[in-house]
This record gives C-alpha cells, structure tokens and sequence, in this order.
C-alpha cells in the first residue's frame, strides 16, 4: 500500500487561540479519493492548507506524495494541484492565457504545453471560449477551467477545496464527471473537502467526518451507512415526555433508542413498516406527536450519529429524506382506523 | 525562475494593455497639473518684466522659466502616481484569488515580486516621456512650454531614463511593499495618500528652489524625488549643472541607494505575504 497523504497529530491554532482543527491524523491511498465532510468552520480548509503549505500546522506533521509539508514547501508544491473554493483565475486573462500562466509557473515542458492546454480546454469543454476573458466565462465554465489549471502539470495528488461551491446540480455533476475520469485516465489521488453530502457519497471511496476540528468518524460512505443499523426514524413530542423513549422500545423491530435535541431517533431495519406502528403506539399512550421523519441510511445520518447535531447546510438536504408532517399521518392513520 | 518571472510579467502586461481607462487616467493628472497649475504660476510675469532673467534662472537652477522647471519636475510626479496602482493591484489580486493561485504554484517570491515591480517600471517611463513632449507641445500652442535649453547627447537622454526608471521601480517597491502588508483598499490607499503628499511636497519636483526656506531645501535635497528630477533638469538645461553641486552620475547613484534600501524592505516583505501564513 503506498500512501499519498499521511497526517499525524495535527493541530492549527489561530491568534487568539482560536482552535481550527486540532490533533488531526489520517491516511489516504495513492489513487484514493478522500473525502473530508463537514459544515462550514469544522476545519476542512485549513486542513488543506496545511497539506497544500499554505499554512503552518501549530503541531504535528504531514507528508504528501513522499514530501513534508513543512520542510520542503517549494517541492510539495510542484507536485500537487489544487482547487480553491473560491475563484482564483484571472479575469482580465483569456481562459488559455490562464493556462499558458499556469503552464509557465509549474515548469510543464515547452513542447509540451500548448498541446496540453488545447487538450485540457477540450476536454474541460471551453475549447470555445478559450480566447474569449475568463471573466465572461459562466460559473461552470470558470469551475472548469480551475480545474484544468489544477492539473495543467499532471499532478499525483490533487486537492478539492469544495469546489463546486455555488454551482447548480447540472454544474456540479458535470464537475464530478471530469474528476472520475481524470483519476481513471491517470490513477490521481484526490483528497476533496466538501460539505454536500450526496458528493462525498458518490465520489469518495472513504470519507473522513470532520467536526469543530476533531474527525469524528471515518470510513468507505457504505462503512458509515451500515454503522448506523438500518432506517432511522425521528420522532419529536410535542412536550418533554419522559417514558416516550421506553414505550419505542417496546415496539417490536426496534433495535435502538437515541435522543438529541428533544428528538427521539428510532433504528429499524424496516423504517416503513415501523412507523404506523409507532404512530399507533403513542397515540395509545396519550403522547402528542409535533413531527415524524423516516429517514434511509445517508451521510446525513451519519453525520448526526456521529456529531450529536443535524446537518444544516440547506443545501446538502438529502433527496432521500422522507419527512411526514404528523398532522397528515395521524390524519391518514385515523382515517384507516376508521 | 526566470520562466515564471518573464510569464508572470506578461500578465500584468496584457492587463495593462486591456484597461486603457488606466492609462488614460493616469494621462488626466499630469495633463491638468501642466495646463493649469504649471500655466498659473509663470512667475516670471512678477514684477512686469522688470526682474533680471538671472533671478529667475538661480530661482529654477538654470530652466529658463517656471514651467520648464516645473515639467522637468512633473515626470517625478508621474513616477509616484503610475506607480501607486501596482501596490493596489496586490491587494485587488488578493481579493480576487489571483495571488492564492499564484503563491500555490512553485514561482518563487522574487518572481512574483519582480514581475509586479518590472510592470510597475515600465509605465511611468512612457508616461514621463509623454509629459515632456506635451510640455514642448504646450509651447508651441501660445502657452508656457517647456524650453529644451541644453543639445540633448544620447548619454543625457540615457541618464534622465535612467533616473525615471530607477525613481519609477524605488516608488514600485514602496508601493509594492505597502501592497504586500495592508489586507484592504480602503487601507492601502489611506496609507499611500498619508504617504504620497508629503513626499511629492518636500520635493523639489513643484516648488521653486530658489523660493524654499534654507530648512525646506535641505529635506527637499535628500527626496528620491528632487534627486531624480536634478538628473533630468540638469541634461535638459543648459548650464544647469553650474547650480547643482553634483553632476547626474552622482545624483542616478543617490537615487540607487534609495532604490535598493527599498528594494530590500519590499523584497522581505513580499516574501513574508508569500511564505506559508503562520
């Protein structure tokens, strides 16, 4: 097994002792690509700045591509390619000058760099609007045309720094597309911090959960989604009731009880099936229902087993979610009964 | 290096070439000055004619009137107000990302820093040349002009690009220098104009030597921008040199002291803005 990155212990403590990320490790495979999942401020960018030698780990140490980051900056840095969350082309620059500057800055062979820069900007899909400045460029195209500066160099490991942040769903999968092929067509490691779930879930072979500067959880998306058990349904009362926990139990194809946030999350291995049961069960015991969620294993619910919070990125809202207003259940329920 | 230095340099060349509003604006300032500023104070007009030209030429240090003086003077203000917008353009490109991108890759500092402070040169002298021949222009249109008094040699016209070059690049480091340390525009251009003003006032580039105060004289004789504007008149007057105490050599080596010593401050700092934040 040869390891891309490899992060021991660290830490970055900002002025004012503002712990960003603190006794951060882990390793990820030449070829893998690595998921980093977290709200905004759970650490993910200073984490890749500290990989990428943007800034200096308080403590703790990492090496990437066989490189450490701290003692030998210049090196590490011909050897990766990065996507900034933010824009970094120039506008005033046509999409190939932006190339061509890349090109020059990280040394590619002369020879080599106008059939490269043709080939990236086909294969990005702004061959046409390579002469054309890059600040009259979609927000999709000028994502595209980051990534092929990324790569202009034919990077080992390649870091995603949420890279398709503000774009639309048609903008993000077309971006995702490019990667997948480019670690097919060249067995790049790429390390991705993004905090929309469905991505970390479709592109990365393992994900690290990482929240207010501590990982969390890691694992393959499957790995994590089976450590959850099954459905997870959320139940929230309309009052504080205290044997609302034991009277869920007691229902047959429960296997666990947690609560959160005046919430009660139910495991099931058939979260369909259990809740008219459950519905029935409280109505029995005298216990108002505000809500009824059933939710399918996801990285949402991932997230909230393994950080004690829900995921509130508004748009990282799994299109698997299945909330049920408990009016229109227990409508429909006592309708049945009827 | 050298690769990223030339590609880099381009960059900002081909930003320059797009934004003519920048030239043109840059253009607009010196224009006014030499139209209305440099046409309200002929003084040679005190007095009804009635004071000896041997005043006047000991009051501008051998040009003939106030405002060939005075035009001679203006490309030292050019080499200030080109070069502000270099440092500004530091900040703007922090903003945009466009230096994040850039101190990513493996250009090193001094490429980065050189490139800027090479774009930063290079406009200012074309802007001081432009001055000079509109000041001539001036004359010919009935209005003071500048009057070339002295037969230019290839090596006088050698030692005034020389002294707008070097006044150009010691002002882009200054600037390149503030640039690379203020976060904010609203910051950087506080800074500069608190920095600007008082430079190009105890300057000799405007004011009439033989009308400063013995103290004025003496802080303007040390201003990079009187030892620059010294080099210029002294080849562009003749028998100018009589009322200096130095010949151009001199004066283009002061003028490359002050250039290094800020060449040094603006080179460090670029590195630290460049280095990994810590």
């Amino acid at each position: 097994m040869t390891l891309a990155i490899q992060a021991e212990a660290l830490s970055k403590t900002y002025k004012g002792q503002v712990k960003a990320v603190e006794n951060v490790s882990f390793a990820v495979e030449a070829g893998e690509a690595y998921g980093f999942l977290g709200p905004n401020g759970a650490g993910k960018t200073t984490t890749v700045a500290m990989l990428t030698a943007g800034l200096v780990p308080t403590a703790g140490h990492a090496v990437v591509d066989g490189v450490d980051v701290i003692r030998e900056p210049s090196t590490l840095k011909k050897r990766i390619g990065i996507v900034f969350q933010e824009s970094t082309a120039d506008s005033d620059l046509t999409g190939r000058e932006n190339l061509s500057l890349a090109a020059a800055l990280f040394n590619v062979p002369r020879r080599d760099a106008a059939g490269r820069i043709d080939s990236l900007l086909e294969r990005m899909q702004i061959g046409e609007a390579a002469d054309r400045l890059a600040k009259t460029y979609s927000g999709g195209m000028r994502r595209r045309l980051e990534l092929a500066v990324g790569i202009i160099h034919s990077p080992k490991v390649l870091f995603l720094d949420e890279p398709t942040l503000g774009l639309d769903p048609q903008g993000r999968a077309g971006f995702w597309r490019y990667v997948e092929q480019l670690r097919k067509d060249h067995g790049m490691t790429v390390f991705i911090t993004t905090h929309y779930l469905e991505e970390a879930d479709n592109i990365c072979d393992r994900i690290a959960i990482i929240d207010r500067g501590h990982i969390v959880a890691t694992g393959s998306p499957s790995e994590l989604k089976d450590r959850l058990g099954g459905d997870v349904v959320t139940v929230r009362p309309t009052r504080p009731e205290p044997t609302l926990e034991a009277t869920l139990r007691a229902i047959p194809g429960v296997s666990s009880v947690g609560s959160a946030e005046g919430a009660y999350r139910v495991k099931a291995a058939n979260g369909e099936k259990l809740v008219p049961a459950l519905v029935d069960a409280c109505t029995r015991a005298g216990v108002g229902l505000a809500t009824v969620s059933l939710k399918r294993p996801s990285l949402d619910e991932v997230f909230l087993e393994f950080t004690g919070r829900e995921y509130r990125e508004d748009d990282a809202v799994s299109a698997t979610d299945r909330a049920v207003r408990i009016g229109q259940v227990q409508q429909a329920f006592g309708r049945a009964r009827r | 290096m050298m690769r990223a230095l030339v590609a880099l340099t381009r960059r900002e060349v081909l930003r320059l070439a797009r934004n003519p509003q920048a030239i043109i604006t840059s253009l607009m300032l010196p224009v006014l000055y030499l139209v209305l500023f440099g046409q309200a104070f002929d003084l040679e007009r005190i007095g009804g004619g009635l004071l000896p030209q041997s005043a006047f030429l000991l009051a501008y240090r051998g040009a003939p009137s106030y405002f060939s003086y005075f035009a001679a003077g203006m490309t030292g203000f050019v080499a200030v107000t080109a070069t502000l917008f270099i440092g500004a353009n530091v900040i703007f490109d922090r903003l945009f990302g466009v230096l994040k991108r850039t101190a990513a890759s493996p250009a090193s500092a001094t490429a980065i820093f050189g490139s800027r402070l090479i774009a930063g040169t290079i406009q200012p002298i074309g802007l001081a040349f432009l001055v000079l021949g509109f000041s001539v222009l001036l004359g010919h249109l009935g209005l003071a002009g500048l009057d070339v008094t002295a037969s230019l040699s290839v090596l006088g016209l050698v030692e005034i690009l020389l002294a707008i070059v070097i006044l150009s690049a010691m002002f882009a480091s200054l600037f390149l220098a503030i640039g690379f340390s203020i976060e904010t525009p609203q910051t950087y251009f506080a800074v500069v104009n608190a920095i600007n003003l008082p430079v190009l006032l105890t300057s000799a580039a405007l004011f009439a030597w033989g009308l400063m105060p013995p103290w004025f004289q003496t802080i303007a004789s040390f201003n990079p921008i009187t030892i620059a504007v010294t080099v210029v008149r002294e080849n562009l007057f003749a028998g100018a040199r009589a009322y200096y105490p130095y010949g151009p050599e001199v004066y283009l080596l002061g003028l490359l002291v002050w250039a290094l010593a800020m060449f040094v401050i603006a080179t460090l700092l670029a590195r630290r803005a460049l280095a990994p934040k810590r």
